[in-house]
């Protein structure tokens, strides 16, 4: 075995160690901290990467030598070290693109706190993404729930207890559901590592025996995660935690959080139960048609609300019944759309938040549409990208949404019954995002008369600037050159069966 | 082999280093930059149509969907007319737009959406061309919101979702054709291997209609139509006369690929899409010239007028037959200068006097006798009489329409035509014979000469010997299409 077999288990340690080292580190170094972190992380993530499409298989790596089930596992494949880069990547930039307004939303004394909530929801993003346990997942999911009720928290105002508390008691019942399903399924199968249930689940249905138990478990299962991942009916708590958060934080808990909690299902639905034995429950309809309501109720609920970060937060509902769509169709072509739009979705979500931070600076603070007129004349490069985000959200070429819209159509040619239900409903949501968004664009792009507010240039916010380029690159990179990637996510689909 | 990249770069780069330098160049050397690029840009759109010999695929953005230009007789018409109209719409707005504000902006974008409708002409299959398609709304709606009026914005707003709403109708019939195909790349005769009577087949038809209905909206057919008479006037008149003579036909062209290059037309010949697009065009033609006969509004006339005289040229595609086709090709060419001038001499009357309706204009062709008698040279070319522009191609759609295999529309697409010719004298020729005789109560005294400036006036001479000389030889044009139109049908 060699060395780079170890990369997993030294990122998910070094992220989970380095957030107790901040806890006695001062904000400032705790920040550095946090940076080096990332970057080694995404690096060693970046090298297992090339290492496995190298070798072309994935490995099971047993921590301290002991074998299941008295050892722990961890599992890597292309998909997995791919989206740990990828999460890396977005939660770099996240960071970076908000490190100037922290001192304006969290009290400098807790900065520390922060980064040691940053770097325990990079590890249990980390583990959700390599474990082969479901029983570490389970913990994992629960340490990512915590913190990131912190990261909502800790900027103390009213509307942010208020939107943390409602996240809790929503993501608990979540994470309450998957341990409910994950307890029927350790009661049928005996083993809590994936590979084993797998083994007993195919048996199990060979067999037709204890049918019913199965399919609640994989129900129960299925609704924790949609819980988490605010699936559209679920997805009350969801604008409040965006909208009010800090800008990093509501990146991140939009790109990341709930990218994390999809991954875990995805892994589920491969590793645990079987792609194929999944697909013949009824449990993929429930999916589809919840994903299509949510793609045109989320939009729609973007489109009444006033408040630009609300307003981006109601997408996130849209595009994340995108991602359960896919699911739905029940193929293989779904299923790679799906993992393609949480990558298009991540890159475009969280340059839209950090670019509309940029516009809410030049107007007072406000963010309300009526004080946003005209802020892309104000700051022009939040305003550029901003426009770059809302042309991929809507789905123009070149840009990443519509090489994911692309996918996902040709994917719902190929299935028969459920062709037309989803390209009417994605012909409907794209020219639902259109309103919103080119609403958005037009009204930062409209001339306001005498504005008492400055102008920013490109020497007042460097970094935040660099980071936005960055984002639209990451968002031209994915729709211009969107084969590689498309290859890499069938290799590592192929790689989890 | 690149060259056919630097007439779309160029305008493109053009466009955007003007949109983002940041002082004010000052108004002189901003119409001479603007004005080199223009001509740069044209001249290199000649040599990319004069040496490429073939193909070029750029890169691929997914495995089965290049992108990819090349370059054929359709793109040689409709790249030729694009250089034109932007080059004399260009010299005439250097006046013009000394009474808006922001030109910098206008120019910006105007140079883009140059350099995207290049690129539209040169797509060499449909993701390309959606591409394109898509960009040229963007790129040309800022067009019309210049002058930032609350009229203008919503204008705007409503042009950009009838025409993402329709962009999106033709993405979903993309999506089947894509998955149906071998290839999307445009070929002579179509590429779909499926016949109309099969179950598929059925299907299929119910995609070409939805695509036509659907690139359709760039092109103002009825019942999507309405975004046009309100968008067109908004825009300033150099915009609203490179928007209503070129811009709108990219929804031709979209029409001509998908119909002619992809589907084929013996795929739709003689089918219910066949019967429900004529009888759109018809109806159209017949509501555009009654609208514009009603309408008081100079602009709006005019892009009434528009919508009226597409559907012409849409009424030749949908006949597939070669004279029809042939027809078509023509009153694009037509069209598109006859139309770019009236709305240059629209601008120029409302430059000098500030007017815009058509009863304040009483008197007009003693003060402006230059830029009225333009008017009235391309009006009768529009109305159809020769040797003119128009009666040349509506002698091909007539001919066309009556040979074709189209039943009941043969006789009644002649009669529409005859009827809306007569509409068109109806709205087009009283602001002449106001103009020149104003009555015996006008008082002609108090008159003075009121031309516009040269670079106002030598555009629209151009744009009016260019609409007299297509009627006049049309058979260069004629002849140079021949083969290629047979090798279509």
């Amino acid at each position: 075995m060699d060395f780079i077999c170890n990369f997993p288990f030294f990122s998910i340690l070094l992220s989970l160690f380095s957030g107790t080292i901040c806890s006695i580190l001062p904000g400032k170094a705790a920040k550095i901290v946090n940076r080096v972190v990332i970057i080694t992380v995404g690096i060693l993530s970046g090298i297992l990467l090339v290492y496995l499409l190298d070798s072309g298989e994935s490995f099971v790596y047993w921590m301290g030598h002991f074998p299941a089930p008295w050892g722990n596992e961890i599992r890597a494949g292309v998909l997995e070290a791919g989206m740990a880069l990828f999460f890396c990547i977005i939660m770099y930039l996240s960071m970076a693109g908000g490190a100037h307004k922290l001192f304006d939303e969290v009290e400098e004394s807790k900065h520390n706190l922060y980064y040691i909530l940053i770097n325990l929801l990079l590890s249990s993003l980390l583990a959700l993404v390599y474990t082969n346990d479901m029983f570490t997942a389970y913990v994992f999911v629960e340490i990512n729930t915590i913190s990131a009720c912190g990261l909502i928290m800790i900027r103390q105002v009213g509307r942010t207890i208020e939107a943390a508390v409602r996240y809790m008691i929503m993501s608990l019942l979540g994470s309450g559901l998957l341990l409910f399903g994950l307890c029927i399924m350790y009661d049928l199968t005996g083993h809590l590592l994936m590979s084993n249930i797998k083994e007993s689940v195919s048996l199990l249905i060979q067999n037709g025996e204890y049918q019913i138990p199965l399919i609640v478990s994989i129900a129960l299962m299925c609704v924790g995660l949609c819980i988490k991942s605010a699936l559209f009916p679920f997805h009350a708590w969801l604008p409040d935690a965006y909208g009010y958060s800090t800008v990093s934080s509501a990146a991140i808990l939009s790109s990341l959080v709930s990218k994390g909690y999809i991954f875990l299902l995805i892994k589920i639905i491969y590793r645990v139960i079987g792609f194929d034995i999944f697909n013949s429950t009824r449990i993929i309809d429930v999916l589809f048609v919840f994903g299509l309501m949510g793609m045109i109720f989320g939009s729609l609920s973007a489109i009444k609300e006033g408040d630009i970060r609300r307003m981006i937060a109601f997408s996130s509902v849209a595009q994340i019944g995108y991602i359960y769509m896919g699911f739905g169709m029940g193929t293989q072509a779904g299923m790679v759309a799906s993992v393609f739009h949480i990558l298009s979705h991540a890159a475009t979500k969280s340059l839209l938040f950090i670019a509309a931070i940029g516009l809410t600076e030049v107007s007072g603070g406000s963010r309300k549409f009526i004080d946003l007129t005209g802020a892309g004349y104000r700051n022009k490069w939040a305003g550029v990208a901003f426009t770059a985000g809302s042309l991929s959200m809507v789905g123009v070429p070149l840009f990443s949404g519509f090489i994911s819209k692309l996918l996902f159509a040709q994917a719902a040619v190929q299935v028969e019954g459920k062709m037309l239900a989803a390209l009417i409903v994605l012909g409907i949501s794209t020219v639902l995002n259109a309103i919103y968004f080119m609403k958005t664009v037009i009204r930062i792009y409209t001339a306001a008369g005498d504005t008492p507010y400055p102008c920013i240039t490109f020497k007042d916010m460097k970094v935040h600037a660099v980071v936005l380029i960055l984002f639209v690159i990451l968002n031209v990179l994915l729709g211009v050159s969107s084969q590689p990637i498309v290859n890499m996510i069938e290799q590592g689909l192929a790689m989890f069966a | 082999m690149y060259l056919i990249l630097l007439p779309i770069l160029f305008p493109i780069l053009a466009g955007f280093c003007l949109l983002a330098y940041r002082k004010d160049p000052g108004r002189k050397l901003l119409t001479i930059t603007t004005g080199i690029c223009l001509v740069i840009t044209g001249a290199l759109v000649v040599v990319a149509l004069m040496g490429t010999k073939q193909g070029l695929t750029l890169f691929h953005l997914t495995k089965k969907l290049p992108i990819y230009f090349n370059i054929d007789k359709i793109s040689v018409i409709f790249s030729l007319l694009t250089v034109i109209v932007f080059l004399c719409a260009g010299f005439f707005s250097f006046v013009y737009m000394k009474h808006e504000q922001k030109e910098k902006r206008y120019y910006g974008y105007y140079l883009m959406a140059f350099g995207v409708l290049n690129a539209l002409c040169f797509a060499g299959n449909l993701i390309t061309f959606y591409l394109f398609f898509e960009l040229l709304t963007l790129s040309s709606f800022p067009l019309v919101l210049h002058t930032g009026s609350k009229e203008a914005v919503m204008a705007g707003l409503k042009y950009l979702f009838y025409s993402l709403c329709g962009a999106y109708a033709s993405l979903f019939g993309i999506y089947f054709l894509y998955h149906n195909c071998e290839t999307l790349t445009f070929t002579a005769g179509g590429v779909l291997q499926i016949s109309p009577a099969s179950r598929e087949g059925s299907f299929f038809l119910l995609i070409a209609f939805v695509m036509i209905l659907g690139f359709g909206v760039k092109a103002g057919m009825f019942p999507m139509h309405a975004w046009l008479p309100t968008a067109h006037p908004a825009a300033p008149a150099p915009a609203s006369a490179v928007l209503s003579a070129v811009i709108v036909k990219a929804g031709v062209l979209a029409l001509i690929r998908v119909i002619y290059f992809i589907f084929g037309t013996g795929f739709l010949q003689g089918s219910w899409v066949q019967t429900a697009w004529l009888t759109l065009t018809l109806v159209t033609i017949f509501m555009g010239s009654m609208l514009a006969y009603r309408e008081p509004v100079l602009k709006k006339r005019l892009a009434y007028s528009t919508v009226s005289q597409l559907y012409y040229i849409l009424f030749g595609l949908a006949v597939m037959n070669e004279e029809a086709f042939t027809g078509s090709l023509l009153h694009v060419l037509a069209h598109g200068f006859i139309k770019s001038t009236l709305f240059l001499t629209a601008g120029a009357i409302i430059y000098t006097t500030g007017k815009t309706r058509v009863d304040e204009l009483r008197g007009i062709g003693k003060k402006m006798p230059f830029t009225m008698w333009c008017y009235t040279i391309v009006s009768l070319g529009l109305i159809g009489i020769p040797p003119t522009g128009g009666f040349v191609s509506k002698w091909y759609l007539a001919m066309g329409g009556l040979t074709g295999d189209i039943g009941i529309f043969r006789y009644l697409g002649a009669a529409v035509l005859l009827v809306s010719a007569l509409l068109t004298a109806g709205y087009l020729l009283p602001l002449t014979i106001q103009g020149f005789f104003p009555g015996a109560d006008y008082d002609d005294t108090a008159c003075r000469k009121q031309e516009p400036a040269r670079l106002m006036t030598i555009p629209i001479l151009c744009l009016t010997i260019l609409s007299v000389l297509v009627g006049l030889f049309p058979n260069i044009i004629t002849n140079y299409l021949t083969d290629f139109v047979s090798t279509l049908l």
